[in-house]
C-alpha cells in the first residue's frame, strides 16, 4: 500500500514537475497571504503585516527549495538538471572545455592503451584451459640462471615428480617441409607425447601420438595446426592420404590441432621427439620443459619437488663440470614467456601514469581557475537557497561529465594507439598477438575515468566550497582575499607538475642517453649492403652426405658470386644479433692426442686447466670478408683447408686474449668436436675481430669458427656484400637455389633488418617514454603558464597600485618571475629527490649510463627550468604593462 | 521571538502534525498554528520545516492534500489524515510515550 503510494508520488514528481512546482507556488502564496491577514486582524497596518508575513515564512525559495529536496526521486530530478547545468556550462567556456577534455583524453587514452598492452602480454591468461597451473620447468645451471633441460634429466623430472598430473618436453625448429605444395620453411615442434596432455587440448579431427609412436624408430607422424590444416592440406575430413615430406623424410598426419593452438609460438606441425632415440649427456640442454599442476599442488610444492630431483641428479652424476645442473626451477608458463618483457612494461606503464597524473593537474588547475571565477555564482545560487551539498554534487557532476567525455575520446584514442604500438612493438615481445582493446580494457578505461573524476569532482568540490560562500557576493566579484588559498593550491599543484615530469623527462633522457651509447658500439661487423639468405638441408648422418652438403653449398656461393653487384659471399650458421650461436666447452690439447670418442671427452673435461668456454661458428673465408670481420693475426680459412687436411679453426680477439693471455694462440690446437661429433683436432690458424653476437649492449661472446668444408652442416646463412638493389639480389639468388635444389625453401634478409630488430625493445622504450615526458613537458609548461597568467589577472589592481607608488618595470617583472621561479624551484628539486629514489627501477634498461648520471640530471633540469622560465616570462611582461589607471578603475 | 529548536526530531515534528490533523482537515497555517495552541506555545514551526514536512508525509501517504476555501474564503491547500496515516499516528503515539517515560525516569534518577 505504502509502496504504491510512494510509486505515484515518484511517478507524479518525475512527470508532472511543471505541476507539483505550481501547486507549491500557490500553497506558499496563500499561506503568505493568510499570514499577512492574520497580522492584520491583529493590529498591525497592511506594510508591517506583509513584512512580518515574509519574516516568519522565510526566504520563499529557500523553502522552496527545502521542499524540492524532501520530495521523491529528486536525486535523479536534480542529477539530470545538474547535468544540463553541466552542459550548459561547458558550452559557456568551450575553449576551457576542448583544452580540459582534450587533455584528459590525452592521459587517459595513453594509460589505456599502455595498460592493453600490459594486459595483452603480462596479464591476460594463457588461451589455454586452466592455463594458470601449466608451468615451464628448468634446470639451474652452475651460473644460477635457468637453462633448457636435458634429456637424462627431463626423464627423472619426469618419472620422480610427485607434482604433475603431465609434463612434456619440447623444441622448435625451422625445416623444409613439401608434400602438398611446393617446399616451404615451416615452423616444426618436436614435442613427448604428453605435450598435449599439459596444455589440455585435443585434436579436433584425427588422434594424438601414441605412446609407441614417441619411441625410437617408430613410424614418422606428425600432428598439423588448424591453419597449415586448411591452407596446406585443403582441409579434408580423411587424414589417410596426407602425408609431409618434412626434411627428406615423409610423415604420415595423424591428427589437427585446434584453431588458435600454437605452442611454441608460430608452430605448424608438432612431431614426437626421440624419434632418433634420445641424447644421453645430462649436459646436452636440448629442450624446454612445461608440465600440468596437480590439483591442489601449489607452484611452489612443485618448485621444492623438482630442485629436489634436481639435486640428487647433481649429487650422483658422473658428468660434472660446469654444464651439469646444480637445481631446477619451476614459475607458470606466463612468466617464463614474458619474463624479459615484464620489466620494461612495467616502466612503461609507470611513466605513462605520471603522464595522466601530469594531465590531471592540469585540468584540476583549470577547474580551479573556473572555481574562482564562479566564486559569485555560487554565492548566488547559495543565497537562492541552493544547499552547500547541492554544489558539491554540481562540481562532482562536472568533474564526472568532463571525465567521461575525456575517457570516451581517449578511448578511441586508445583504439589507435593500440594499433600504433602494436606496430612499433619489437618483434621479440612476446605475445602481442594477444594485444587489442578487449573487455577488460574497456573495463580498466572505465574504472580509470571514473577514478580520474571523482579525484577531480572531490577536489574541486572541496577548493570552491571551502571558503565562505557568502563572500563572493560582497567583494563585488573580485574575490581577491577569497582567492589566496586558491592560487596557493594551484601552485602546489604546479610543484607537483614539475616534479613529476622531472621524473619523467630523467628517465627519458637516461633511456635515450643510453641508446645513444648503445649506438656509438662498434658491432664488429659491416651492416650495411648485406642481403642474408637461411637455407636448411635435412640433417643427415653419414660423412659422404655431409660432404654432399658441403658441395652444395660450395657451388651455390660460386653460384652466388656471379650475381652482378655481388662482391663477396660467404656463410655462416648464425649470424650475429640473430639469437646467439650454441655454445660449449672446449679442451686445449697438444698435437696427435685426440681422444677416442666422446666419452673420452668427458673424461678430459674434468681436467679444470684445460677447459675453454665459447661459442661455435661454422663459417666460410666468405663471410670474413663479406661482413669485414677484421683479421687480427694469421689467416681466414682458404684453398689449403681441404676436408682432407688438418682441420683447422679462427677465434675471436676476446677468446685469445682470456684463454691465452701473454701468449700466441696461433699453433695451438683444440678439442670441439661436442659440438657436431666430429673429434678431430682444430688448429688455431688466425684471430679475427670481435663481433656483438647478441646485440651492441652485451658484451661479444668468444668465438671459435670452423670451416663448413672440414665441419658441414646442413643450416647455413649466406651472406652476400652487393652494391645493387636488394630485390634484384634477392630474386636472382631465388632462381640460383631453385636452380640447383628446388626442394629447398629459403628466408632472405638485410643484415641491417637483423641489426635493426635487434635494437626494437631498446628504440620502443625510447621512443615511448621519450614520448611520454615530451608531453608531460608540454603539459606542465602550460600548467606553469596558466597559473602565472591567471595569477597576472587577478592580481592586476595590486600591480596597479604598485605601478602607481612608483615600481617600476623591471621591480614588478622581477616580483612575479621571482614568484613563478620559486614554485618551478621547488618542483625541481623535489623532482630531482624523486627521480633519484625512481630511477633505479629502469636500471635493467640502461647501457653504460648510471641511473644517476649526472649530465642527464643537469640537462633535464637546465631544460626544465628554462622552459618553466619562458612560461612565467610571458605573464609577467604583461603584468609590467599593467596601466595603473586602469587597473584601478576596473571596477 | 520563540526559537524553534532545531534540533528536533523529525519524528516528532511528525508525530505533532498527525496529532494537529486528528481535530480534522487543516491548512498549513492552521496545522502550524494548532501545534503552537496544543503545545502550550513551546513548538513554533516554521515554513521551512513545515513544508518540506508536509509533502514528505504525503509522499508516505500519511496525509493527503486536496484544495479547498479558507475560513476567508480565500483558496488553500488542506491535508487531512489518511487510514495509514491514523496508524502512524498510534505507533508514534506509542513509541513517544515510551521514550518519553524512559527519559523522565532516567532523568529523576539522578
Amino acid at each position: 500500500m505504502s509502496l504504491l503510494v510512494k510509486a505515484r508520488s515518484f511517478l507524479r514528481n518525475l512527470l508532472l514537475a511543471r505541476r507539483a512546482e505550481s501547486d507549491f507556488d500557490q500553497e506558499v502564496h496563500s499561506h503568505l497571504q493568510m499570514l499577512t491577514e492574520e497580522n492584520i486582524r491583529a493590529g498591525m497596518s497592511p506594510e508591517e503585516a506583509h513584512r512580518s508575513a515574509h519574516i516568519e515564512l522565510g526566504g520563499i525559495e529557500q523553502v522552496k527549495e527545502q521542499v524540492r529536496e524532501e520530495r521523491l526521486g529528486n536525486g535523479l530530478h536534480s542529477l539530470l538538471s545538474d547535468c544540463r547545468f553541466a552542459l550548459r556550462q561547458l558550452r559557456k567556456n568551450p575553449v576551457f572545455t576542448a583544452v580540459a577534455i582534450l587533455t584528459l583524453a590525452l592521459g587517459i587514452g595513453a594509460t589505456t592503451a599502455i595498460f592493453s598492452v600490459v594486459y595483452g602480454v603480462l596479464l591476460r591468461p594463457l588461451p589455454y584451459p586452466d592455463s594458470g597451473r601449466i608451468m615451464a620447468i628448468f634446470e639451474i645451471n652452475t651460473a644460477g640462471t635457468p637453462s633448457r633441460v636435458a634429456d637424462p634429466n627431463f626423464d627423472d623430472f619426469r618419472d620422480q615428480n610427485r607434482s604433475f598430473q603431465a609434463i612434456a618436453k619440447y623444441g622448435g625448429d625451422v625445416a623444409s617441409v613439401s608434400g602438398p605444395s611446393a617446399p616451404t620453411r615451416t615452423t616444426v615442434a618436436s614435442v613427448s607425447p604428453d605435450f598435449f596432455k599439459v596444455f589440455a587440448v585435443q585434436p579436433i579431427l584425427g588422434r594424438e601420438f601414441s605412446v609407441n609412436e614417441a619411441k625410437k624408430g617408430a613410424g614418422p607422424t606428425v600432428l598439423v595446426s588448424y591453419g597449415y590444416w586448411k591452407e596446406y592440406l585443403g582441409s579434408p575430413q580423411d587424414l589417410s592420404q596426407s602425408h609431409l615430406k618434412i626434411n627428406d623424410a615423409v610423415f604420415s598426419v595423424i591428427g589437427v590441432l585446434p584453431a588458435g593452438f600454437r605452442f611454441p609460438a608460430e608452430v605448424d606441425l608438432w612431431l614426437p621427439a626421440d624419434l632418433e632415440g634420445e641424447n644421453t649427456s645430462r649436459t646436452s640442454h636440448n629442450y624446454s620443459a612445461v608440465g600440468r599442476l596437480r590439483d591442489g599442488v601449489t607452484v611452489g610444492q612443485a618448485n621444492q619437488d623438482i630442485s629436489d630431483i634436481a639435486r640428487r641428479i647433481h649429487d650422483t652424476s658422473t658428468e660434472q663440470g660446469d654444464y651439469l645442473l646444480k637445481g631446477g626451477l619451476v614459475i607458470p608458463l606466463r612468466e617464463s614467456i614474458t619474463g624479459k618483457a615484464r620489466s620494461a612494461l612495467l616502466v612503461l606503464l609507470g611513466a605513462v601514469g605520471f603522464l595522466l597524473l601530469v594531465a590531471c593537474a592540469n585540468v584540476a588547475n583549470l577547474l580551479l581557475a573556473q572555481a574562482t571565477v564562479r566564486e559569485r555564482e555560487l554565492a548566488i545560487r547559495n543565497a537562492l537557497g541552493a544547499s552547500r551539498r547541492r554544489l558539491i554534487r554540481q562540481f562532482l557532476t562536472e568533474a564526472f561529465l568532463l571525465s567521461l567525455l575525456g575517457g570516451g575520446l581517449g578511448l578511441l584514442g586508445a583504439f589507435w594507439g593500440v594499433a600504433g604500438l602494436v606496430a612499433l612493438a619489437p618483434e621479440n615481445l612476446p605475445r602481442l598477438d594477444s594485444v587489442s582493446i578487449s573487455l577488460p580494457i574497456l573495463a580498466f578505461a572505465f574504472l580509470l575515468t571514473t577514478v580520474v573524476a571523482a579525484g577531480l569532482g572531490a577536489f574541486i568540490a572541496a577548493r570552491a566550497t571551502s571558503t565562505d560562500l557568502s563572500k563572493g557576493l560582497g567583494e563585488g566579484g573580485r574575490g581577491q582575499a577569497g582567492s589566496q588559498t586558491g592560487r596557493r593550491v594551484g601552485r602546489v599543484i604546479v610543484v607537483a607538475q614539475i616534479a613529476i615530469t622531472l621524473v619523467l623527462v630523467v628517465g627519458a633522457g637516461l633511456l635515450g642517453r643510453s641508446m645513444m651509447k648503445v649506438l656509438e658500439v662498434n658491432p664488429g661487423f659491416r651492416i650495411d649492403k648485406i642481403v642474408t639468405m637461411d637455407v636448411s638441408l635435412p640433417s643427415v648422418d653419414d660423412q659422404k652426405a655431409k660432404a654432399g652438403q658441403a658441395m652444395f653449398f660450395a657451388n651455390l656461393i660460386e653460384r652466388l658470386k656471379q650475381i652482378p653487384g655481388v662482391r663477396r659471399v660467404g656463410a655462416s650458421s648464425g649470424l650475429p644479433m640473430d639469437g646467439g650461436l650454441p655454445d660449449g666447452m672446449f679442451l686445449l690439447m697438444t698435437q696427435n692426442e685426440m681422444p677416442k670418442n666422446l666419452d673420452g671427452f668427458g673424461v678430459l673435461l674434468q681436467q679444470k686447466e684445460r677447459i675453454g668456454n665459447a661459442d661455435f661458428c661454422v663459417a666460410t673465408d666468405g663471410y670474413f670478408q663479406a661482413l669485414e670481420i677484421p683479421l687480427i693475426r694469421g689467416r681466414i680459412f682458404d684453398q689449403r683447408d681441404s676436408a682432407d687436411s688438418p682441420h683447422v679453426a679462427v677465434i675471436s680477439e676476446s677468446l685469445a686474449r682470456d684463454r691465452w693471455p701473454h701468449q700466441d694462440p696461433i699453433g695451438h690446437t683444440i678439442e670441439f668436436g661436442n659440438m657436431d661429433g666430429d673429434l678431430r683436432l682444430l688448429t688455431i690458424v688466425g684471430i679475427v675481430g670481435d663481433t656483438h653476437e647478441y646485440g651492441l649492449d652485451v658484451p661479444p661472446r668468444p668465438t671459435v669458427y670452423v670451416n663448413l668444408f672440414q665441419r658441414p652442416r646442413p643450416a647455413m646463412t649466406l651472406t652476400m656484400l652487393s652494391d645493387t638493389d636488394t630485390q634484384l639480389v634477392t630474386s636472382a639468388a631465388r632462381g640460383i637455389l631453385q636452380d640447383l635444389n628446388p626442394e629447398t625453401p629459403a628466408r632472405f634478409r638485410t643484415l641491417a633488418q637483423v641489426y635493426l630488430s635487434s635494437l626494437g625493445s631498446r628504440r620502443f622504450n625510447v621512443i615511448l617514454i621519450g614520448f611520454f615526458g615530451i608531453t608531460a613537458l608540454l603539459l606542465a609548461t602550460a600548467g606553469v603558464f596558466g597559473v602565472m597568467a591567471y595569477s597576472v589577472s587577478r592580481r592586476t589592481r595590486e600591480i596597479g597600485v604598485r605601478i602607481a607608488l612608483g615600481a617600476d618595470p623591471g621591480t614588478v617583472l622581477k616580483m612575479i618571475l621571482g614568484q613563478g621561479l620559486r614554485t618551478v624551484f621547488i618542483g625541481v628539486v623535489i623532482g630531482i629527490i624523486g627521480s633519484l629514489l625512481l630511477t633505479r627501477t629502469v636500471k635493467s634498461l640502461l647501457f653504460d649510463v648510471a641511473p644517476t648520471d649526472p649530465l642527464t640530471f643537469g640537462l633535464v633540469t637546465l631544460l626544465l627550468v628554462g622552459v618553466a622560465l619562458l612560461a612565467c616570462y610571458l605573464p609577467a611582461r604583461r603584468a609590467t604593462r599593467v596601466d595603473p589607471v586602469i587597473a584601478l578603475r576596473y571596477e | 521571538m520563540n526559537r524553534e529548536p532545531t534540533t528536533l526530531l523529525q519524528g516528532t515534528l511528525d508525530l505533532l502534525i498527525l496529532k494537529s490533523l486528528v481535530a480534522g482537515e487543516m491548512h498549513g497555517l492552521g496545522i502550524s498554528r494548532r501545534i503552537q495552541q496544543i503545545t502550550g506555545g513551546t513548538f513554533d514551526v516554521k515554513p521551512g520545516s513545515l513544508f518540506p514536512a508536509l509533502h514528505r508525509m504525503e509522499e508516505e501517504g500519511w496525509i493527503s492534500s486536496f484544495w479547498g476555501d479558507s475560513e476567508n474564503n480565500r483558496r488553500a491547500k488542506y491535508y487531512r489524515l489518511t487510514k495509514t496515516g491514523t496508524k502512524q499516528l498510534e505507533v508514534e503515539t506509542k513509541r513517544w510515550t515510551r521514550i518519553s517515560w524512559a527519559m523522565a525516569r532516567a532523568l529523576e534518577a539522578s
